[in-house]
Parts: structure tokens; C-alpha cells; sequence
């Protein structure tokens, strides 16, 4: 009885021992698909060449845009994913096929911009503007910054505040900006 | 189907047991002993141990115990008698003093009311007091999760994540610091989330204690907190068919709850169980509002068959439990500004209509395990034991994502794992029982990459193996003392990518790299091994002052070696904003604690006070750390790293039963927590606490009704983890406090219960149960709720409970 009860023992903790030889394979490199690591703002206006700013998730401190005052500018926003180099994604399009859970909006700080939807402003089933392009007009000089977000699923589409559209952010990110006469 | 008592059960052997001298003076005579199970020694209450021919008896107490004193004859008949066996008679002589104890194979034939827990628990665990559920509180919470069932045991509370996510807090401790058992093996899940809910269901058990100390030694060294053990009703060797249903309907989040069992045994003692729990809630309400996307849905099933002799058996176990819960849609944010509204607004910031549909933010998990068992009794009742258990446990998190992801998991994992447990427990000479044994373990965990989501837990295997040995010492009944030692060698294997940029900067190039293996692009591969040893120790004595009264006092030494979590971990939390790092420097925790207990129990009133003191060194604690400038602006980034902490605290209970009829029961509990390295008080300790009932019996035994009242303080003990955000308002950047660390205003929370006994077969009943709880539909927020921020706890709900027992 005693050496039956060893040999079933024995075979029992062998048997525990196959399990610590099991070697594992090397993991797969996650393909993220929900980030976003490039916000990219670009400045249009007639008889200036463009800027673009760049805040990357590996550059918190994007440069300065420099503005004229009483000028309207052509602001085009987009969304990238950069961590890949040799497979840019450009989130932007993803926000236009999902407008109506989308918001884009700017707050201002020390800088007194007006900015309305552009004429090839991307718009949703309820034709509010995503300010995807907007006209941005300063009033007056000096210095400051602009705050970017991107809204998912707002829940309002009409505010004229960021805490009035709600939601969830999915970016906030501030560029430094200057208008001069 | 009931068979006649005389067939279920029958005696064994008597045999004596040490002889002492006293002067032999007539009538001086005495006899004592114990009436135990021969199974599995538990004590048998209730014998009736009498002297034929004479009115001298005694009846056994709830530990078995029997005492005749005053016995003037020589040689007398002893007779034992139980309501639910043939009497034994035995002569007996009385030469000196005499014990005698009485081995019983006693097969109960009704579920019982008070489950006796398994022997080796039942002795080991002596010095250290013991909470536990009866079958009637396990009846009672039948439609909520284990560990809101457990939370109405002093000295336990609830660590919630929303109304739904919940899990057992003891003493001031969770996650990886308290062990789950069902059926003898630790239940192997994703334990160290806080937002991770025990995959297991109360319903498919009959008992439930919560254990610190020896006992515990079995199943780990590394649960400074306490276990959780559960196990499954008392086989009986007869041929029977027995079960039971429980039906639950809820007027809160508009659902309910299924449960059935049923098991079939033979004389012969071959038996067959199973168990099915439904649940289903749709969302649900806080007194002034839905709360939106809360609803959930769990499926369990379970069955068992084996083969029970008197000294040998086994058993085969399969069970699979399967849930999805919603999270409050309004917790799932995107950053800080998102908190400060959440936390400026009075309700939730999306309060939708209600329905059953559970979507994104949400959860599911699907847990399985199979199970082998085996024991055997040598003839010097010795036994040995092997459990050998293999768990899958399947979890995914969605979260709300863009392009129509939110229907893919974010988080994917399945950890599989093997345990082997194998004991040896013997006594000698009825004062002394050991039991030895090992105990190994492989956990593999996969984290499936298809996510799209950087993983929060990386590829691992874990190898585990230990020895543990337990010693009760136990001379009489108003003494014994206890000790325990167990080792333990841990190895983590894991792999994982780490962000070269991160990899640097916390330094680990320097420290760590050989674990480095290969580099892509901005990540790099590694492969940390890493080896801990645990040493856990635990001695307690335990002795009667007086008359009822009993002191216990214990001292329990645990190590921890880090868990995945808190070495790996990698993740932005959505529902704090905030950035979760683990940290590789993390050494093994090390807690030592100290126990005290006082308990009196008198007629119809008891009192116990359990003060309890513990420092651990190392202990591993997430703190916020530092601010990361992200893409959604600011975040507090959160770090574990290792502190010393000091915990001190007390439960009491009291109770008071005049004339059978009127009970009167008042518990509470109160915790103190301090980092002793930062001055500061640790982060979601549970504040005070005091829990009153009274019940009232109907003199037939027909109905109760019980009134219960809670009282929770405000936790005025706490860290100030506050810091400032900079948001825009009007044209200029304002530094806003962002105020996550002020606990919650105390609560009073009233419940009603209301019973109507529809039948009784010994103390198990079927009966009615209507509920109202949170009957004032106090408005209130819960401290140790994390997401306490965006909503209230559930309003008022009534309940309609059906027990049926066949």
C-alpha cells in the first residue's frame, strides 16, 4: 500500500516537473492603433510662406508661429502617428470618417483670436464644423499660446467653450504663438 | 428518499488515550473526551454521552467535548448517542481519572447550518480568530459577488471600482496580499488589479472563512492580508438526492440572479454534484440618476464526482465562470481637465437611459479550472493529500475607442497555471498534529499583441515551489499553541519591450543590461529573470481565562516577492488619468504582525476585541510621482516603489440573543495607516466603521424581521495627493487644484429584512426573504471607491429572494 502510495506520488511531482522545461517564445511587437504621436498646425496667409509647427510626443516644446495682426490665416490641424518612421498614419482621415463623435477646438491664452470653420472645413451629419480648417484672425499683438484638442464622442457639438463640448480627450496640446503688426 | 438514521450512520472505534492518577477518593471519578468525525476530525456537537442506569450525562460542545465528573462507580456502561445515529454502548472501567474520545463516522444528512471547516483549518488555526460566513449569510447575498458577501464580516471591507467591480480588503490589505481557496487550491487570477474581480462564484460554496495564521501556510506565505478559504458541502455515504434554488429579483439595475444545485450520493460513496448560477442586471441607479453602462451578466456552472471511502477518496472537479461587466461610461476619460469637470459636476457627465446592453468601457472574463484530488488514510490516521489544479483564466478590457475599435479588446490576457499540493498530516498521541507538505506552481501568462495597445502586462512564466510544515500542540482543551514555517523560491521569466528612451532614463541600461535581448527601432526587447526567496513563519497560543472566556495571540511573519503588476506594469489608466510604471528595483516585502484576540461567550450573549498591529518593510505601494507631458496634455504619472508602512487596528463584535427570540449584534472596525518613510497616511485604508442589527424572531419560528444599520465615517487619515493642472479660462491660464485625494462625508445606511419560513428540514430552511436596502435612498460616496469621483453609490433597491432546499 505505502509504495503504491509513493509511486503515484513520485509520478505526481515529476509530472509537475515537465511543466518547468516549457520555453517561451519571443513576444510580438505591439502595432499600436489608437496613438497619436504628432499634432502638426499649418499657417497659411497670402504672400507669406506657410508655417508648419510640429509638437511631437519626443518634442513637448514646438517653435513659435509667428502671426500678423488682422490677418486672416487658413489653419489646417492634423493628427499623426509617427512611431513607426517607415509607416506614417495620418489620424486625421480616421476623425473625418467619425466626424460626429469628433471635436477639434482651440482656447487661447494671453492672445486674442477670433477663428470660425474654413471654407474646407470637414462637418458632420449635423453640419457643425470640426474646425479640422479654420480662419484665425488676431485683434491685437502679443504673446501666448493655443491649447489643440481633439474631442471623442462630445457631448455637445455646439458649445463655444471646451468644458461645454464634453467628452473625452484625446489630445491637448499647446503651441506657442506670437502676433506681431 | 430519506433512509433511516440507523443506516447513515455508525460507530467505530473508542479508543483511550493517556491515564493520569488522581486519589482515589469515590465519587471522584471523571471521564472527558471528545466525539469526533473519524473523516476528517472535525468535532461532532451535540452528542449525547451518558452512563446507563444513572442521570449522569454530558453533551458535546461545539469542539466535541464531553465531560462526566462525580462518578462513583467502578465500572460503568458508557452510552453515546447522536440525534442522527444508533447509540453505542461501551463498558468502560474507571480506575483513575480517564479521557476518552470517541471516533464517530458521522454522515450528516442535512446540509448544515454552521459549516464545520476542514479539520486541518479547524486545529491549525487555534491562535488566530476566524470569521465566517453560515450557509444562511451565503443564501442571503446569493445574488451579489463574493466579495460583497464577505464585506459583512468585520475586519473586511470592499475595495470597489464602480457598483459592480469589487474585491475583499482585509485589514487593510488587498490584490496579491489576500489569497482566495476554493476547494483547497488558490484560486489563480489576474489578482493583483485593483480593478480586478475574483473570478469565482460564493454560490458553489457552502463555506466561507477568512483565515490568518498556520492554516494558512498551506497555501502560501506570501498574504500578509488573510485567505479566503471556500469549501464545498459535506459528502454524505448514503443513497440521496439532495439540492437546493435560490431565485433573486432586484428592482435596482431591474435583474436578478439563478442559482441551483443538486447532488447525488451512494451508500458506496460515489457521488455526483452540480452547480449553475445565472445573473443578469442592467444598469444601475444611483438615487438620482442612471448609472450608465453598469449592467452585467455572469454564467457559472460547475461538477464535481468522485469517490469518498473512509480512508480514501478523490474527486474530479471541473467549473467555468464566465462574466462581462460594464464600467460607468462617465468614468472613462481622456485627461486631467476631464477629471476636474468630472469632479466640478454633482452627477456623471453622461447619463443615458437605462438599458441591458453592456458596451465599452467594459470587461470579461472566463476562468476555468480542473481539478484532481486525492486522499488516503494510513492506519495510524495519518493522511495524505494531493490537489493538483489546472486554471485558465481568460480576461479582456474594452475601452471606447476610435474607428470602431472599441468592439477589440485593449487588454487580452490568459494566464494558465498548474498547482500541485501535496501533504502529510499526522498526530501523536491526541496532543500533537503536523502536517507537511509542498507545493508547486507554473504560471504562464500570454498577452495577446493584437490589441493595438501597448501591452499594460508583458509575457511572462512564473515557476513557484515551496514546503511548508504546521504543528499544533494541544493538551487540553483550554490551551493550545501553534507554529508554522514555509520557503519559498519564486522565478519570474518574463519578456517584455521596453521604450528605449524609458529604459534609460530610469536607469536600467546601467543595472539591467543582461536582460536586455534585442533592439527595435525605439523599443527594446528585454528578458528580466528574476529569483526571490520567501520565508513565512507564523506561532500563536491560544488559552481560557475564566469561564468562556478565551485569549488568543499570534504573530505572523510574511514575505512577497513583487507580482507582475508591480514589476511590469505599463499603462495609462483612463478612469484617474492617470500613468501606471512598474518598477524593476522592487524588492521582496517583508510584514511582520501581531494578533491579539479576547472573547467571551455567556448563555445567550458574546463579545470578542481583536487588536492587531503589523510593519511591513518593503512594502509596495503605488504613489504618484511626477508629472509626464503627453499628448493629452499633463499627467500624473504613477510609480510602485517600496516603503515601510505601519498598520494597527481592532473588529469587535457583540451579540446579544434574549429569549431566543431578539438578537442584537454590533460590529466594528477601525484601521490606522501610515508610510513611516514619507510621514504621510497610506492611500484607501478603510475609515471607520460600525455595523448594528437587531432581529426578531416570531415565537413559532415562522418569520423574522432584521433591522441593519451601517455607519461609515469620513477617513480623515489620508494622503494629500492633490496637484495643480493649468487650464484656459477667459483668455488666461489658470493653475487649477485638481482634488483627488479628500475622502468622502460619512454615511448611514439602513437595510430590512424580512423572512417567512416556508419549510425546515433540521437547521436548513427554504424560505420567502423581501429586502430593502439602502432603504432612505441616502445619497453617499464611498471612500474606497475609485470611482468615487463620477457618480454615487446605488440608491434604494428591493429584493425578492426564494430559497428552496429538497
Amino acid at each position: 500500500m505505502k509504495t503504491i502510495n509513493y509511486t503515484i506520488q513520485t509520478f505526481l511531482l515529476c509530472s509537475s516537473m515537465l511543466f518547468f522545461s516549457c520555453e517561451k517564445e519571443a513576444p510580438e511587437l505591439v502595432e499600436e492603433q489608437e496613438l497619436i504621436t504628432t499634432v502638426t498646425l499649418e499657417f497659411l496667409t497670402e504672400g507669406e510662406p506657410s508655417q508648419t509647427l510640429r509638437w511631437q510626443m519626443d518634442n513637448v516644446n514646438p517653435e513659435t508661429a509667428t502671426l500678423k495682426v488682422n490677418t486672416p490665416y487658413t489653419v489646417r490641424v492634423a493628427f499623426l502617428d509617427e512611431s513607426d518612421p517607415g509607416d506614417i498614419e495620418d489620424i486625421t482621415q480616421e476623425v473625418q470618417e467619425e466626424a460626429d463623435v469628433h471635436q477639434v477646438f482651440f482656447e487661447f491664452s494671453d492672445l486674442n483670436i477670433d477663428f470660425s470653420s474654413g471654407a474646407s472645413d470637414v462637418r458632420d451629419s449635423q453640419n457643425n464644423p470640426l474646425y479640422l480648417q479654420s480662419i484665425w484672425n488676431a485683434t491685437a499683438t502679443g504673446t501666448g499660446t493655443v491649447r489643440v484638442y481633439l474631442i471623442h464622442e462630445p457631448t455637445s457639438k455646439t458649445s463655444t467653450s471646451r468644458s461645454g463640448f464634453g467628452g473625452d480627450t484625446d489630445v491637448a496640446v499647446d503651441f506657442p504663438i506670437r502676433i506681431i503688426e | 428518499m430519506k433512509l433511516s438514521f440507523s443506516k447513515l450512520c455508525f460507530l467505530l472505534v473508542a479508543f483511550t488515550l493517556g491515564n493520569w492518577f488522581v486519589s482515589g477518593q469515590t465519587c471522584a471519578y471523571s471521564l472527558r473526551g471528545k466525539v469526533i468525525d473519524l473523516h476528517d476530525s472535525t468535532p461532532i456537537y451535540g452528542a449525547l454521552v451518558s452512563v446507563e442506569g444513572t442521570d449522569f450525562f454530558s453533551q458535546t460542545d461545539e469542539e466535541g467535548n464531553y465531560l462526566l465528573e462525580g462518578l462513583c462507580y467502578e465500572q460503568i456502561i458508557i452510552s453515546v448517542e447522536h440525534p442522527q445515529c444508533i447509540s453505542l454502548k461501551r463498558e468502560v472501567k474507571l480506575l483513575t481519572q480517564k479521557e476518552l474520545n470517541f471516533q464517530l463516522e458521522h454522515h450528516i444528512n442535512e446540509l448544515e447550518e454552521i459549516i464545520l471547516s476542514e479539520s486541518q483549518l479547524e486545529t491549525q488555526n487555534a491562535s488566530v480568530k476566524e470569521a465566517r460566513l453560515s450557509k444562511d449569510q451565503i443564501s442571503q447575498y446569493s445574488s451579489e459577488s463574493i466579495s460583497e458577501a464577505l464585506s459583512s464580516l468585520s475586519g473586511v471591507s470592499l475595495l470597489q471600482t464602480g457598483n459592480t467591480i469589487s474585491k475583499p480588503i482585509i485589514h487593510g490589505m488587498f490584490g496579491s496580499r489576500v489569497g482566495i481557496v476554493a476547494n483547497g487550491v488558490r484560486l489563480r487570477d489576474q489578482e493583483w488589479g485593483a480593478d480586478h474581480a475574483p473570478s469565482i462564484d460564493l454560490n458553489a460554496f457552502e463555506g466561507v472563512q477568512v483565515i490568518k495564521g498556520a492554516a494558512t501556510l498551506k497555501y502560501g506565505g506570501d498574504t500578509a492580508g488573510g485567505m479566503i478559504v471556500l469549501t464545498p458541502s459535506k459528502k454524505m455515504l448514503q443513497d440521496s438526492l439532495y439540492g437546493a434554488t435560490t431565485l433573486n429579483l432586484e428592482s435596482n439595475g431591474k435583474g436578478g440572479s439563478f442559482q441551483s444545485k443538486m447532488n447525488r450520493t451512494t451508500s458506496k460513496g460515489l457521488y455526483i454534484g452540480a452547480h449553475l448560477t445565472a445573473r443578469r442586471f442592467g444598469d444601475f441607479q444611483a438615487p438620482n440618476y442612471n448609472l450608465s453602462n453598469t449592467g452585467l451578466e455572469e454564467g457559472v456552472f460547475s461538477l464535481k464526482f468522485g469517490k469518498t471511502k473512509v480512508v480514501k477518496g478523490w474527486e474530479l472537479n471541473y467549473s467555468r465562470f464566465q462574466n462581462q461587466m460594464g464600467i460607468l461610461r462617465a468614468s472613462h476619460i481622456g485627461n486631467i481637465q476631464d477629471l476636474l469637470v468630472a469632479l466640478n459636476s454633482n452627477e456623471p457627465l453622461r447619463i443615458n437611459p437605462f438599458t441591458y446592453v453592456i458596451s465599452a468601457p467594459k470587461q470579461e472574463g472566463i476562468h476555468q479550472n480542473l481539478q484532481f484530488s486525492y486522499y488516503t488514510t494510513t492506519k495510524n490516521n495519518a493522511k495524505w493529500q494531493w490537489e493538483y489544479s489546472y486554471q485558465i483564466n481568460q480576461r479582456k478590457e474594452y475601452d471606447v475607442r476610435r474607428a470602431g475599435r472599441s468592439d477589440f479588446a485593449a487588454l487580452d490576457l490568459k494566464l494558465q497555471s498548474h498547482t500541485l499540493l501535496g501533504s502529510y498530516s499526522w498526530e501523536n498521541d491526541f496532543e500533537w498534529k503536523y502536517e507537511w507538505g509542498i507545493n508547486g506552481l507554473f504560471e504562464d501568462n500570454f498577452s495577446n499583441p493584437n490589441t493595438g495597445v501597448k501591452r499594460l502586462i508583458p509575457d511572462y512564466t512564473k515557476y513557484e515551489l515551496g514546503t511548508f510544515f504546521v504543528a499544533v500542540y494541544k493538551p487540553t482543551n483550554l490551551f493550545s499553541w501553534d507554529w508554522g514555517l514555509r520557503l519559498d523560491g519564486l522565478f519570474f521569466d518574463a519578456q517584455k519591450y521596453y521604450d528605449l528612451a524609458d529604459w534609460e532614463t530610469r536607469g536600467y541600461g546601467l543595472r539591467y543590461s543582461r536582460f536586455e535581448i534585442q533592439n527595435r527601432g525605439n523599443q527594446l526587447l528585454t528578458r528580466p529573470q528574476l529569483f526571490y526567496f520567501n520565508l513565512a513563519a507564523q506561532t500563536g497560543i491560544s488559552f481560557a481565562i475564566g469561564a468562556g472566556f478565551e485569549t488568543k495571540l499570534a504573530y505572523i511573519l510574511s514575505q512577497r516577492a513583487p507580482n507582475a503588476s508591480e514589476l511590469f506594469s505599463d499603462g495609462l489608466h483612463h478612469s484617474l488619468a492617470t500613468i501606471e510604471y512598474g518598477n524593476l528595483d522592487l524588492k521582496k516585502e517583508t510584514t511582520h504582525k501581531v494578533l491579539l484576540s479576547f472573547s467571551k461567550a455567556e448563555g445567550g450573549f458574546s463579545a470578542s476585541v481583536e487588536p492587531y498591529f503589523s510593519f511591513s518593510k518593503n512594502y509596495i505601494y503605488i504613489a504618484p510621482q511626477g508629472i509626464e507631458q503627453t499628448i493629452r496634455g499633463a499627467f500624473p504619472v504613477w510609480n510602485y516603489f517600496a516603503t515601510d508602512v505601519l498598520m494597527a487596528g481592532f473588529d469587535s463584535n457583540l451579540e446579544y440573543e434574549i429569549k431566543n427570540q431578539i438578537t442584537l449584534a454590533w460590529s466594528t472596525s477601525y484601521i490606522y495607516g501610515q508610510d513611516l518613510m514619507e510621514a504621510q497616511p497610506l492611500i484607501l485604508i478603510p475609515p471607520f466603521n460600525s455595523f448594528q442589527k437587531i432581529k426578531y424572531t416570531s415565537k413559532k419560528r415562522l418569520w423574522d424581521v432584521e433591522i441593519a444599520h451601517q455607519f461609515v465615517g469620513q477617513q480623515g487619515n489620508y494622503p494629500d495627493f492633490d496637484f495643480t493642472y493649468n487650464t484656459i479660462e477667459m483668455g488666461t491660464i489658470v493653475p487649477k487644484k485638481v482634488e483627488v485625494s479628500a475622502p468622502p462625508k460619512g454615511y448611514n445606511k439602513w437595510d430590512v429584512f424580512f423572512s417567512i419560513y416556508l419549510s425546515q428540514r433540521g437547521q436548513s430552511k427554504s424560505y420567502v426573504r423581501l429586502v430593502a436596502q439602502n432603504l432612505t435612498n441616502t445619497d453617499y460616496r464611498n471612500y474606497l471607491n475609485r470611482l468615487r469621483f463620477f457618480s454615487s453609490e446605488l440608491g434604494r433597491n428591493f429584493q425578492l429572494q426564494l430559497v428552496l432546499r429538497y
